[in-house]
């Protein structure tokens, strides 16, 4: 059987393979190629150096787009996991109708995200225009929290029930022991419990952190960037660089733009991936 | 270092399910436990003083109720009626950490994250010692246990045995009152389970502390304990030290828990002959020494059909002179320094021990194979309780 698999592996990987390559692997080649140069279809192209990423470090709604990311990134990240964890925490105990609870808070996942921020500007606003505030498209302060508000409750139940399984597989006995050894609630919570869910809280982490720094549909459709781009972030940045600013020059530097992102991305998870295993256990 | 006294504990697990039914209408019984109407009862009036230094084996079958116990006094489950007193403080309501005891699990329950340093320095920081204090006693307590080459390693590079000493070690470490081990030779291998339960014995010439301990195993509840709490379906059977628990089992299935092999039982008659007890199976009579006769005379026990028990080591095949009792040897197993015979006695399973040392000849499979008993080795119980007439 396993000399069989030798023997015949390739013919089995090379479908998806193939598929992989066409769909990923060459498309991604072709993208980074494109971004040093300025073009305006695949094969118009003219070849600009390193012209692309200096324009657009040197744009300052790039610049902005960054910093309302990373500033939504860290603000989410840490409400998301935070309140996902009470809950599981609160839902793994022994109670009736936990079950019943675990699913509501499930369910806003199974809604997209376009129908997700459509529903929470009506809402929004509709909030705002009582208080007698500015609305979403004018106002970049209920923007910012609307969309922490929409992604926590969207993600929470996720993330909730990666934690509730996570919390499930530490041994009662070692809460007891704990008990036994004289900790309290709360030291027992954090010397025993936090340590032990830590491949939890590495995947939840990671999920959270590229989740939000790939955000786009969401903020597409609650505020689509507005008021003039202060809530606009990276990815939809990069979309309206690529589709609306007017200039040949600027589908070349929207594309060494998404390059940059992408190294961001890999990096931030590859560090926050690093820092979390060293903390897991083997059982 | 503190005496333990148990009042009247109950435990009842109450029926949050509707009662299931069997196809044919009736409740399931998964086992003999009592249901009453709040529940199932786990421990039913559960009495016991333990004095100050004491070693104590809660022994029984699984689902006897003496984990709940042991669970009880440690403060993991709620004691539904009764009370606790360690050192006479009522401790019904006081919280695990509060009672000062230690635990040993069957699991080991060692934290995964700590190396076994901090696995054992874990209870004593809680209480917040100064550093140099912990240090001094974890050494000393690793000293004791033999495992201070492992301090640095985590509990997954450690083998059952080493995990099963820096638990002892973990439980030890802050000189609890009283210390409770659940099981705690189960998960380990036989050869392995023989040598711990020698070093819990040195352990407990050096600790000064009380022990309850756990176990479904006679052997270490013999070899261990002070005193053994025998128990069934969560009610105390026998309450003795090892010795009286062999010699005078109360009921027959004390009889048939202590002591390996299990004690043979046979039908029999107790009759009276001219003032005195003798016991008759078929042709063969055997009286009763001076000892059993004044207890059954003292108990005015009247002749009857009766369960005789005698153990395996105590039917001899030397001829007494009289008629004796004949079976079939079905197998016999060499030990070395003794030999097994399973003999069939008149469609009966029995046991016989007979000592290799001055043994003549080995009696073939299937053949004919003499034996009796002495009158001081027989226990007499009656016939439908099981028990113990002497009592």
């Amino acid at each position: 059987m396993e000399k069989a698999l030798k023997r015949w592996f390739p013919l089995f990987v090379l479908p998806t393979l193939v598929a992989f390559i066409i769909g990923f692997i060459w498309p991604f080649i072709q993208g980074v190629y494109l971004s040093f140069c300025q073009f305006t279809t695949i094969d118009r192209t003219t070849f600009v150096g390193v012209q692309n990423y200096v324009n657009a470090f040197q744009d300052a709604e790039f610049g902005s787009a960054f910093r309302f990311t990373v500033s939504f990134a860290v603000v989410s990240t840490i409400l998301i996991n935070v309140l996902a964890f009470l809950l599981a925490l609160a839902l793994t105990q022994k109670m009736r109708g936990t079950n019943i609870f675990r699913t509501v808070f499930f369910m806003p996942n199974l809604i997209g995200g376009i129908v997700l921020g459509y529903i929470w500007q009506i809402l929004i606003n509709a909030v705002l225009s009582n208080l007698g505030q500015p609305l979403l498209a004018l106002n970049s302060k209920a923007g910012y929290w609307g969309i922490i508000i929409l992604m926590c409750w969207q993600q929470i139940g996720y993330m909730m029930i990666i934690y509730i399984s996570g919390l499930q597989n530490v041994p009662g006995d070692l809460i007891e022991a704990a008990s036994i050894d004289g900790a309290t609630p709360l030291q027992t919570l954090f010397k025993i419990k936090l340590p032990m869910v830590m491949p939890s809280i590495t995947i939840c982490l990671f999920l959270t952190i590229t989740n939000s720094f790939k955000l786009f549909d969401q903020n597409l459709a609650l505020t689509a960037g507005e008021p003039a781009h202060a809530t606009e972030m990276l990815a939809l940045n990069i979309y309206n660089t690529f589709y609306f600013r007017a200039g040949p020059q600027w589908k070349g530097i929207g594309q060494a733009k998404a390059v940059i992102f992408f190294v961001l991305v890999v990096a931030i998870a590859l560090i926050q991936l690093r820092a979390t295993r060293s903390k897991e256990v083997q059982q | 270092m503190a005496s333990v006294t148990l009042k009247n504990i109950r435990k009842v697990y109450p029926n949050n399910e509707k009662k299931k039914k069997s196809k044919k209408g009736e409740p399931v019984k998964k086992t003999n436990l009592k249901v009453t109407k709040e529940g199932v009862l786990a421990v039913d009036d559960f009495n016991l003083e333990i004095a100050d230094k004491e070693f104590i084996v809660l022994v029984g079958p699984s689902g006897c109720g003496k984990s709940t116990l042991l669970r009880m006094v440690a403060g993991l489950e709620e004691i539904s009626g009764g009370d606790l007193f360690i050192n006479d403080v009522h401790m019904n309501n006081v919280a695990p950490k509060d009672r000062d005891i230690a635990m040993v699990f069957q699991s080991y329950a060692l934290y995964p994250h700590m190396t076994v340093y901090d696995n054992m320095a874990f209870p004593l920081k809680l209480q917040k010692m100064d550093k140099a204090q912990i240090d001094k006693l974890v050494r000393e307590a690793a000293e004791t246990l033999d495992i201070t080459q492992y301090l640095e390693r985590k509990p997954k590079a450690l083998s059952g045995g080493q995990r099963q000493r820096v638990a002892i070690g973990r439980a030890i470490v802050r000189n609890p009152k009283v210390l409770l081990m659940d099981e705690p030779l189960s998960n380990l291998d036989a050869k392995l389970r023989n040598q711990m339960r020698a070093e819990i014995i040195k352990l407990r010439k050096r600790i000064d502390t009380t022990f309850i301990y756990v176990t479904h195993d006679q052997t270490e509840a013999m070899t261990l304990g002070d005193r053994i709490v025998i128990m069934k379906d969560g009610v105390v059977q026998q309450v003795g030290t090892p010795q009286e628990l062999f010699d005078h089992p109360i009921n027959l299935f004390v009889a048939g828990f202590i002591g390996m092999p299990r004690m043979n039982v046979f039908d029999a008659e107790l009759i009276k002959d001219g003032g005195k007890y003798a016991v008759k199976m078929g042709k063969v009579v055997v009286d009763l020494d001076e000892e059993k006769q004044a207890r059954l005379a003292a108990k005015r026990v009247e002749p009857q059909s009766i369960t005789l028990g005698v153990r395996p080591e105590h039917l001899t095949l030397e001829s007494t002179g009289g008629p004796m009792l004949h079976g079939t040897v079905d197998v016999y197993e060499m030990m070395g320094s003794e030999i097994h015979y399973h003999v069939t006695v008149e469609g009966k399973d029995v046991i016989i021990i007979v000592p290799t040392i001055g043994m003549k000849d080995v009696v073939p499979m299937g053949s004919d194979i003499p034996f009796t008993f002495g009158g001081n080795v027989v226990h007499i119980f009656e016939k439908e309780k099981g028990t113990n007439l002497e009592f």
